[in-house]
């Protein structure tokens, strides 16, 4: 009753106002009815909706109240942690593979910046040994964005290299990594720069660390060396470019014939072929 | 696999990288041998053990063409120098060995 008259109210207080405040008064009408909900969310208020002001009241309000009892639920009060656990472990029975992919990736929202992937545990899992995809891509969901980076993390080769064509992989600075050279692909020449060759004559560095490490150190000198930082240097040959990069601190050591009579002095310095953008050879020197 | 395929034959350390050795390449193809010198570190070729003359490469090419076939110089018709063959290019008395 009370509702009823307080609707004879408003239309007959909206015939005695003159046209152009009605309009203006149905737009807010209008601009209410969309931004109720939204400030009650953003503000954490509870509006009343023009539906229930108008008198529907009891069945938008229950919707409401449903909706934001189970948004309670899921909040961290430690008083409602019971049953907004038993919500969501009742959730994975129906999508269980939407919910369990994230949870078994973690290292998606990992920044691409050099510094994180130093801070990658190297020497804890061989990556050699590191099944490059790890689960049935059909399998996984693709609908959020921590699903789509594991997936792209769990296709680096060596942790560090994109796939972008059959055997050619490409690093975050640009470098491709192709077939060629005596050993039949890039990544197996400069493999043998990990380990010493004292048989060799002349010199043969060798980086100390794993091929993930030596990646980044190349693609670290590539970088700086590209962009003329100081302590770089550039030499244009015959259809090849070498780039030549000091570190702070030694990446390796003089290996070979001449670095076992020079009792294998430490390297601080990485020198990288390259022709075009392809990778020929990178060692330390 | 004899004794000769276990040595390393080579002219020189590279002047260009510092790093390689500067080895004898062998094509064999339409039954002509053709020799030429090749870093096996980065890739710079020359004409001759006398290292005057360089091979010119593109940076384009992912793999450098043999200066005689203009094939892949890792193609199946090159390979190391043997003794052989270094000696029938006559290129012995420009060359080292040490064992593999």
């Amino acid at each position: 009753m009370v509702q009823k008259q307080r609707q004879d109210a408003a239309i007959n207080a909206l015939r005695m106002i003159p046209t152009k405040w009605a309009v203006i008064i149905v737009v807010a009408i209008i601009g209410y009815v969309l931004l109720q909900p939204q400030i009650n969310k953003w503000f954490g208020l509870s509006l009343p909706s023009v539906a229930s002001l108008v008198g529907d009241e009891k069945q938008t309000s229950q919707k409401k109240q449903e909706k934001f009892d189970s948004n309670e639920k899921t909040s961290t009060t430690k008083a409602d942690s019971k049953a907004s656990k038993a919500a969501t472990e009742e959730k994975p029975d129906k999508d269980d593979s939407v919910n369990k992919a994230p949870t078994s990736q973690p290292r998606v929202s990992q920044p691409r910046d050099s510094q994180s992937r130093d801070s990658q545990p190297r020497d804890s899992q061989p990556r050699d040994s590191q099944p490059r995809v790890s689960q049935p891509r059909d399998s996984q969901p693709r609908v959020s964005q921590p699903t789509v980076g594991a997936e792209r993390d769990s296709e680096k080769v060596h942790g560090f290299l994109t796939e972008i064509g059959r055997n050619r992989f490409e690093s975050p600075a640009g470098l491709v990594y192709g077939s060629g050279s005596e050993e039949g692909h890039r990544l197996k020449h400069i493999e043998r720069h990990l380990e010493d060759q004292p048989k060799r004559p002349g010199s043969h560095g060798v980086f100390e660390g794993d091929m993930h490490a030596f990646l980044v150190a190349i693609d670290d000198a590539y970088s700086r060396a590209k962009r003329g930082d100081k302590g770089t240097k550039k030499i244009q040959d015959e259809g090849s470019t070498i780039y030549e990069a000091s570190f702070k601190k030694p990446i390796g050591f003089l290996g070979g014939q001449e670095g076992g009579r020079k009792r294998n002095p430490p390297l601080k310095q990485l020198r990288v072929v390259v022709r075009g953008n392809s990778l020929i050879t990178a060692f330390p020197f | 696999m004899n004794s000769q395929d276990s040595k390393i034959i080579y002219v020189e350390s590279c002047p260009i990288c510092g790093d390689g050795l500067c080895r004898i390449r062998i094509c064999i193809s339409n039954q002509k041998v053709t020799g030429f010198i090749l870093c096996d570190e980065c890739e710079a070729m020359w004409t001759d053990p006398f290292m005057q003359e360089r091979v010119p490469t593109n940076a384009d090419e992912t793999d450098p063409q043999c200066p005689s076939c203009r094939q892949s110089i890792w193609g199946k018709n090159m390979h190391w120098a043997n003794i052989g063959e270094v000696c029938l290019l006559g290129w012995f008395d420009q060359v080292q060995m040490v064992d593999e």
